[in-house]
C-alpha cells in the first residue's frame, strides 16, 4: 500500500528552525497573535533577541519567575521602552561584534499609542532592528479597551455601544503607512491568511535590519475582542484582505508595491458582518467604513504607482 | 607609606564638562543623549569627544529621556558599560524606566544635574528631583564641587559594576551652581583610570543577555520570587555602604583624593553642634564653620555624600553626643512640614538620643544659600543647644 504524503503548505519552505514555543501555552484558544509569534523564529532562526512588553504575548514571552514558554533570548521592558531598549541592545551587540537580529514584538496599543514615540525615534535613527506589531485593534490583554488602532464604530470596553454612543467615534491611525513615511528601508503589512507572504516579509525584514530599521504590521484579529468564534480567526484575516480592509503591501527602499492584489474586492460589509464588534452598524455607517477603506486603498495605489514610475525612471 | 602622586591634566572647566571628561575616562560602550537645561553641555561635550575620535562609544541620540534610560538599561543588561545624563523634568520622564533599571540590577551610571521639578515652572537649582526618586532602588550620591564630580563618576562605575553590588548609581550635582561654574580641576590620565577600574575585570562576570541562549530579562516575578528579589536588592544596597567607604579609601590611595565615603565629617572633633548639608552649599557652609571655629564656637559639619542607601550607621556615630543638630535641605518634605533629609536624620533619634533637631529649608529655585543664611542657621542651632526655645522648621529665605 502506498502511503499518500500530505503536501505541506508553501510557508513550510521558509521554515529553517523548529518551533521555539511550548504547546499548551497561555494564549487564548484560536489566538492569531500566537501564530504570528510562532512563525517568527521558524523563519528568522533562533539566534534572535526578542524584545517585548506587557501585552497578550507577555505571559508567554516574559515567562514567570524562572520559567518561560519558549527557548529564545528575550528582553521584557516597560511599555514605553520597546524600541528604545531594542536600540540599546542593537547598538551594544553591534559594537561588540555579536551578530544577531533584534526583533521587537508588541501589540498595536504599544506600537501606536504608549510606545509610539520610541518607535518613531528608533525608525528615524534607522536603528538596526525588526519591529513587528501584531494588530488586534485594541488593548486585548487588559480586556478589549480601545487603542488608536481600533477602527471607527468598533465596540470595545471603553467605546461601548449605548444610547449616546455607537462604538469608537474616530477613525484608526494607519500605523504601517506612518512608519513607511519614516526614513527606513522596509515596511510591510501581513496577515495570517497569507502565510507565505508573511514568511517572505519576515525574511526580507531580517535582511534589511542588518543595515537599518524594518517594520512589519501583522493584522492578527483577537477572537474575544472581535467577537468571533475561536476557529474563525484566519477567515477574518482572509476577508480583511479580500475587502481591501487590510491590503497587503510593502515599501522597500522608497518603492511601494502590493504583494497581493485583489482583482475583485468584496464590499467591506462582508468583512464587517462576520465580526461581532461591528454588529450594531447601520447601512450609513457601513457606507462610511467603505469610504474609509476606499480612500486608504487609493492612497496606497497612488504611492505604488508613483514610486514604481520613479523606480523605472531611475533604471532607465 | 606615601604613595607616588599620579599624573594628571589640570584644566579650568565647568561641572558639566567635568562630568563628560570623567565619563570619557571610563570608556562606556553605549551613551544615550538627550538635552535638558542645565545638563545639555554634558551631552554636547560627549558628542564632541566622539566626533574628535576621543570616545569610542555608541551614541544613541534618543527622542526623550524615557528612551535614554530604556536604551542604556538594555545595553547594560546585554553586558555594556553605559552612561546617560538628565535633570528634573527629564528624570521624571524616565521614572518607569528607572524603576526597571533598578529591578534588573543593571549597573547603569547616570548624572542628574539637580533642578527644581515641574508644578511651578522653574528653570533653576533645587534638589527636589533627587528626592522624588529616593525609594526606587537606585544608589544616589550627591557631590559638592567640580573635582568631586570627576572623581565620583569614576568611583560610581567601580561601585555600580562591583559583583557584590550590581546596582544603578545616580550622581547628583547642583544645576547652575556646579553645572555652569568653572573651576580648576585635576583630570586623571585615561591609563590610570583603566588601571583603577581593571579590578572589576578580576571579579566574576555578571549575567548577560546573550543572543541564541535560552534566557530572558524581565520575567514576571511572582509571590515568593518577587519577594526574594526585593530582599536581595535591599541587601545589595546595604552592602553598598561599606563598599563605598572602601572604594573611597582605595580611590584615595590610588589618585590622592579622599572624600570620606558615605559622609564627610568636617571639623566635627569636639563639636557640640552640627550642621548637616549636601551638595554645593557645603562649600559655603565650610567657610562659615571655619570662621565660627576661629571664634571659638564648637561647631562642625557633616556632608551627606551617599543619600541612598542612607548612611544610618555613619551618621549615628558622628551625631551621637552632640547638643543640637541642624539639617539643611534644598527641597521640601510634603506631609512632614520639614526638609526630607531632616526627616531622615530625625528618624535616627532612637540611636542618637533626644536633642534639639532643626530643619532649614533654603536654596529653592536658585535662591542663594548665602554665608549670612548659614550663619543664621548656626545661631539657631547654638541657641537650641543652650536650651532656648526653637522652631523646628525654618524657611530661611522667607524669614526676616
Amino acid at each position: 500500500m502506498v502511503e499518500k504524503v500530505k503536501k505541506l503548505p508553501r510557508v513550510f519552505d521558509y521554515f529553517v528552525e523548529k518551533d521555539q514555543f511550548a504547546g499548551g501555552n497561555t494564549f487564548c484558544a484560536g489566538c492569531t497573535a500566537e501564530l504570528t509569534l510562532r512563525t517568527i523564529p521558524r523563519v528568522m532562526g533562533k539566534d534572535i533577541v526578542m524584545v517585548g512588553t506587557p501585552c497578550c504575548a507577555a505571559p508567554v514571552l516574559h515567562g514567570q519567575n524562572l520559567g518561560a514558554w519558549h527557548k529564545l533570548a528575550y528582553y521584557a521592558c516597560v511599555m514605553t521602552g520597546v524600541a528604545s531598549s531594542a536600540s540599546g541592545l542593537s547598538r551594544y551587540y553591534r559594537k561588540s561584534g555579536i551578530d544577531t537580529t533584534i526583533v521587537c514584538f508588541t501589540g498595536d496599543g504599544d506600537a501606536s499609542d504608549v510606545g509610539f514615540q520610541p518607535l518613531s525615534g528608533a525608525a528615524e535613527r534607522n536603528e538596526h532592528m525588526v519591529y513587528i506589531c501584531y494588530d488586534n485593534e485594541g488593548y486585548m490583554n487588559t480586556g478589549n479597551q480601545r487603542s488608536s488602532s481600533t477602527p471607527i464604530y468598533a465596540a470595545t470596553s471603553t467605546t461601548p455601544v449605548g444610547k449616546n454612543q455607537k462604538g469608537k467615534p474616530t477613525v484608526a491611525k494607519y500605523l504601517p503607512l506612518i512608519m513607511a513615511l519614516h526614513p527606513v528601508s522596509y515596511v510591510a503589512t501581513a496577515t495570517l491568511s497569507h502565510m507565505e507572504d508573511y514568511a517572505k516579509k519576515l525574511l526580507k525584514a531580517k535582511e534589511k535590519s542588518k543595515h537599518g530599521f524594518a517594520y512589519i504590521h501583522v493584522f492578527s484579529p483577537c477572537v474575544i475582542g472581535f467577537r468571533i468564534n475561536s476557529d474563525a480567526g484566519i477567515q477574518v484575516c482572509r476577508m480583511a484582505v479580500r475587502t481591501n480592509y487590510f491590503p497587503l503591501w510593502e515599501m522597500e527602499d522608497g518603492v511601494f508595491r502590493f504583494t497581493h492584489t485583489v482583482s475583485d474586492p468584496r464590499p467591506v460589509k462582508e468583512y464587517l458582518s462576520i465580526c461581532g464588534k461591528f454588529s450594531h452598524l447601520n447601512e450609513a455607517e457601513i457606507a462610511e467604513v467603505q469610504k474609509m477603506v476606499d480612500e486608504r486603498y487609493s492612497i496606497l495605489k497612488a504611492l505604488v504607482e508613483t514610486t514604481a514610475r520613479k523606480e523605472t525612471e531611475n533604471k532607465l | 607609606m606615601v604613595k607616588q602622586m599620579r599624573k594628571h591634566e589640570t584644566r579650568v572647566i565647568t561641572g558639566n564638562a567635568c562630568a563628560a571628561y570623567a565619563v570619557r575616562l571610563c570608556r562606556p560602550d553605549v551613551v544615550a543623549l538627550y538635552p535638558i537645561t542645565p545638563q545639555s553641555e554634558v551631552v554636547e561635550q560627549l558628542t564632541r569627544f566622539k566626533a574628535d575620535g576621543l570616545l569610542d562609544a555608541e551614541m544613541i541620540e534618543v527622542e526623550g529621556e524615557n528612551s535614554a534610560m530604556n536604551s542604556v538599561t538594555a545595553a547594560c543588561v546585554a553586558g555594556g558599560r553605559v552612561f546617560t545624563a538628565t535633570a528634573s523634568y527629564g528624570l521624571a520622564f524616565m521614572y518607569d524606566a528607572m524603576m526597571q533599571t533598578a529591578g534588573f540590577r543593571a549597573p547603569v551610571v547616570m548624572v542628574n544635574v539637580n533642578r527644581e521639578i515641574p508644578g511651578i515652572h522653574a528653570v533653576s537649582a533645587g534638589q527636589q528631583d533627587l528626592i522624588s526618586v529616593r525609594d526606587i532602588g537606585w544608589l544616589q550620591i550627591i557631590v559638592e564641587d567640580d573635582q568631586e564630580i570627576i572623581d565620583t563618576i569614576i568611583q560610581a562605575y567601580r561601585l555600580a559594576e562591583d559583583y557584590e553590588i550590581q546596582l544603578p548609581v545616580m550622581i547628583n550635582y547642583d544645576g547652575y551652581y556646579l553645572s555652569f561654574s568653572a573651576e580648576a580641576v585635576k583630570i586623571p590620565l585615561i591609563e590610570d583610570v583603566d588601571e583603577y577600574l581593571s579590578i572589576l575585570k578580576k571579579q566574576p562576570q555578571r549575567l548577560k543577555l546573550v543572543p541564541g541562549k535560552s534566557m530572558g530579562a524581565g520575567s514576571h516575578g511572582l509571590l515568593q520570587t518577587y519577594t526574594e528579589l526585593r530582599y536581595k536588592h535591599m541587601a545589595a544596597m546595604e552592602r553598598a555602604k561599606a563598599k563605598f567607604d572602601a572604594i573611597d579609601k582605595e580611590y584615595g590611595d590610588f589618585f590622592g583624593r579622599y572624600y570620606g565615603g558615605q559622609i564627610e565629617e568636617y571639623r566635627t572633633d569636639g563639636a557640640e553642634i552640627i550642621l548637616v548639608t549636601s551638595g554645593s552649599a557645603t562649600g559655603t557652609a565650610k567657610t562659615v564653620i571655619d570662621a565660627a571655629r576661629e571664634n571659638g564656637q564648637k561647631v562642625g559639619l557633616v556632608k551627606i555624600r551617599m543619600y541612598r542607601p542612607f548612611p544610618r550607621e555613619r551618621l549615628t556615630k558622628v551625631l551621637q553626643g552632640r547638643k543640637a543638630i541642624g539639617v539643611l535641605d534644598r527641597s521640601v518634605g510634603f506631609g512632614w512640614n520639614c526638609g526630607p533629609m531632616y526627616q531622615e536624620v530625625r528618624a535616627l533619634t532612637p540611636e542618637i538620643g533626644k536633642v534639639p533637631l532643626l530643619s532649614f529649608i533654603d536654596g529653592l529655585a536658585n535662591m542663594d544659600i548665602t554665608k549670612p543664611n548659614i550663619e543664621r542657621m548656626i545661631r539657631d542651632i547654638q541657641a537650641a543647644a543652650e536650651g532656648k526655645p526653637y522652631q523646628e522648621t525654618t524657611w530661611v529665605s522667607l524669614e526676616e
